[in-house]
């Protein structure tokens, strides 16, 4: 940026100095410093499937049912639409400003620190809000994997799956601060075993309901609910579509960013959302969007059994544990790396990004991921969680459009993206009202909390960090 | 005066790894490219290691590039935060297009420098590595070569004394020049067992192969054993390679 940060907090911190140039493998900091980009497409396409993929087919299909009936298949395609619409625009931006913290990023550079700190501090909390959604399905799958063995965890004073997500949440966070080896290497093949299996489980049901094994589909009306459940359930279940905006909170490690990253963000929008879309449809074929409503966050087990007998049953739960398990662990990731983004720019502590000398991990964000999120594990509001999370993504989203647009007709001499949207500006102004739009659709809660949060963000602003200036010379 | 050749020196700059003695006098006639770096794990942003631990390293750095300036040779250095090391020193032996990359270990004499030639590919880089390196020193060179199944002694010699013709006509002293040729199934194996003698290995860089996955590179295997340091020369890379 030609104009570089300045100002200081309450602590008298300063935001770090800008890089002085991106290559397709570094970021240059300084005379002789480097930061070695080392995230191929393939790894950030696992980011961003990885993140998404659990919430949608998991977890949502029977609740998106019960409220939507068979046009849940539409609330999904309209989730993605609107997803698209943002990750062109969220592309652009990223190739222009590769650097980790994503729209946050963006917004402050573009739009100034106010905005910035709402988005950034808004950003760290709905991926902590997701992480939580993220832990109660895992719960969930842990539950019913058990049940299908023969035990009961029925008896405690707590849901079941509220006390495992609290043990699995507790336990992916200590496994990032103490764990060294190679996570992502991990990641990938859980995402590559987790669309086989989802490939070959999808291309069965949707013969099936074709009724090519001489079984009937149950027949059914669309909007079986009326119309308006449509945008509800989109709403809802837009927490699935969170994920490509991981892939930018990373950015600063992309290898090949100009290329990788429109590739990675717009890819996995497109491949979750044919798979989210076929899913619903094979999971209503199966039952009928009534009854799979009645089975809660494990419905796709039920449409395994269904489906494939014991063995799919058992195929889906497993797949389901490590995809929620993913999901949450990126989350948590992804969340430290807020953290981190905010710090440097002096918006939180600098000690908030502190990495501990034993373990070369930064503990202190990965604690201020964890420890709320097990407060909303708590909690146990799935939907509440999932759409506070939403909420919060969808405000940074619609920003992150207004901000394309601020960037294209002021035209600074350093913006210089390598990746130009398509359909300017229709493309970001859908986008923008979109993404507002679906917030509307939420539950009254869920915009109360997600108005607090912004708000908190806001005067936790204006006290610790009123003088900071992030913006750069638009 | 022959160009001085540039040898990448990687070292893990926050982890007290240092220079063993008399690495500095091997190389007080090259081009050092100090590489000091960092690897932090995944969890970790590249960026958040440099804000906590740039000066500390570039300390160390300065000390480290003193070294080698007091012994005589130009320096070069950078320094990189990093998830995989590997990625890094490849990448920076392309970009400073660097002959050799330097395995440091403790030499007390440099008297006997063997070099391992696997054959006529990248012969040209190796020569001018050890022209550059040893040349303006009293080493004795070794030229080493495993002969295969099926190639003769006669070939073996033409090889060698290739090499050890291009680095006379460099002006490279020819009583310091010795052949030797072995023959033994594995030449891993020999190398090892060539290297008890001598002071210092000079050796090409392995592609990797599906036996690398299994038994490591041989590089590492041979470093792993020898107790001296490793001239590892790098082949060249294709621009699509990039």
């Amino acid at each position: 940026m030609s104009d570089p940060a300045t100002g200081e907090n309450v602590a008298g911190e300063r935001p770090a100095p800008e890089p002085e140039g991106v290559t397709d493998e570094t970021t240059v900091q300084g005379d002789d410093v480097e930061l070695e980009r080392t995230i191929g497409l393939v790894g950030g396409l696992a980011i961003g499937i990885g993140t998404m993929i659990g919430a949608g087919i998991f977890v949502f299909p029977g609740l998106a049912a019960a409220e939507a009936g068979l046009a849940a298949t539409l609330s999904f395609a309209i989730g993605g639409v609107i997803a698209l619409l943002v990750a062109l625009p969220t592309s652009e931006l990223a190739t222009a400003m590769p650097r980790s913290g994503g729209g946050y990023y963006f917004i402050s550079r573009s739009m100034g620190t106010s905005y910035g700190a709402i988005v950034g501090l808004g950003l760290w909390l709905g991926l902590v809000f997701a992480s939580a959604f993220y832990l109660v399905g895992l719960g969930h799958y842990i539950v019913a994997v058990l049940a299908e063995v023969g035990i009961s965890l029925a008896g405690l004073p707590v849901g079941p799956h509220v006390v495992l997500g609290l043990l699995f949440g507790a336990g992916l966070t200590a496994l990032s601060v103490g764990g060294t080896e190679n996570t992502a290497k991990l990641q990938n093949g859980i995402v590559v075993v987790l669309l086989a299996v989802l490939t070959g489980f999808l291309t069965y049901g949707v013969l099936d309901a074709a009724g090519v094994f001489g079984r009937q589909s149950v027949p059914q009306e669309f909007f079986s609910q009326g119309h308006l459940p449509v945008l509800s359930t989109a709403a809802l279940v837009f927490t699935s579509y969170l994920g490509f905006a991981q892939v930018a909170t990373v950015a600063g490690e992309i290898k090949q960013p100009s290329r990788n990253l429109p590739l990675a963000m717009v890819g996995s929008v497109v491949v979750v959302t044919l798979f989210y879309v076929v899913t619903i449809f094979v999971a209503t074929s199966s039952f009928g969007a009534d009854r799979l409503g009645t089975f809660g966050e494990t419905a796709m087990v039920e449409v395994a059994r269904d489906l494939l007998g014991l063995p799919g049953a058992v195929m889906i739960l497993i797949a389901g544990l490590l995809a929620t398990f993913s999901s949450a662990n990126a989350s948590i990731l992804s969340a430290s790396r807020s953290v981190y983004a905010l710090s440097r720019d002096a918006l939180l502590p600098r000690w908030a990004s502190k990495i501990n000398l034993k373990y070369g991990t930064p503990h202190i964000a990965l604690g201020m991921a964890g420890g709320p999120i097990l407060v909303l594990v708590a909690t146990d509001q799935v939907e509440i969680l999932a759409e506070v999370a939403s909420f919060l993504h969808l405000v940074m989203y619609a920003l992150i459009c207004v901000a394309l647009l601020v960037l294209r007709r002021r035209d600074p001499p350093w913006y210089d993206p390598s990746f130009r949207i398509p359909g300017y500006p229709a493309v970001p102004i859908v986008g923008a009202v979109a993404s507002a739009g679906l917030i509307v659709f939420m539950n009254p809660a869920s915009i109360v909390i997600g108005i607090a949060v912004m708000g908190g963000s806001y005067l936790w602003y204006r006290y610790y960090a009123t003088d900071v200036k992030l913006k750069g010379d638009v | 005066m022959t160009e001085r050749p540039s040898v990448l020196i990687p070292i893990r700059v926050l982890e007290g790894e240092s220079i063993p003695d008399g690495v500095p006098t091997l190389l007080s006639d090259a081009n050092v490219v100090l590489l000091g770096y960092h690897v932090i794990p995944e969890q970790t942003a590249p960026g958040q290691a440099k804000m906590q631990f740039e000066e500390r390293a570039t300390a160390r750095l300065d000390e480290l590039e003193a070294l080698f300036e007091d012994a005589g040779a130009t320096v070069n250095r950078r320094l990189v935060f990093t998830h995989q090391a590997q990625k890094t020193i490849n990448r920076l032996s392309h970009e400073e297009d660097c002959l050799a990359v330097l395995i440091p270990d403790t030499v007390a004499e440099m008297d006997d420098v063997l070099v391992a030639v696997r054959g006529t590919v990248g012969i040209d880089r190796l020569a001018r590595l050890v022209d550059g390196v040893f040349a303006g020193t009293g080493a004795t060179v070794t030229l080493y070569h495993v002969a295969r199944e099926g190639e003769s002694d006669a070939d073996a010699q033409t090889l060698l004394d290739g090499l050890a013709d291009r680095l006379t006509d460099n002006g490279f002293d020819d009583d310091r020049i010795e052949t030797r040729i072995e023959r033994e199934q594995d030449p891993v194996d020999a190398i090892i067992d060539a290297t008890v003698d001598f002071d210092v290995l000079v050796m090409g860089e392995s592609d990797p192969t599906l036996a690398t996955f299994v038994f490591g590179l041989p590089v590492d295997q041979v470093a792993e054993q020898f107790l001296g340091p490793v001239f590892v020369v790098q082949r060249e890379r294709s621009e699509s390679e990039e």
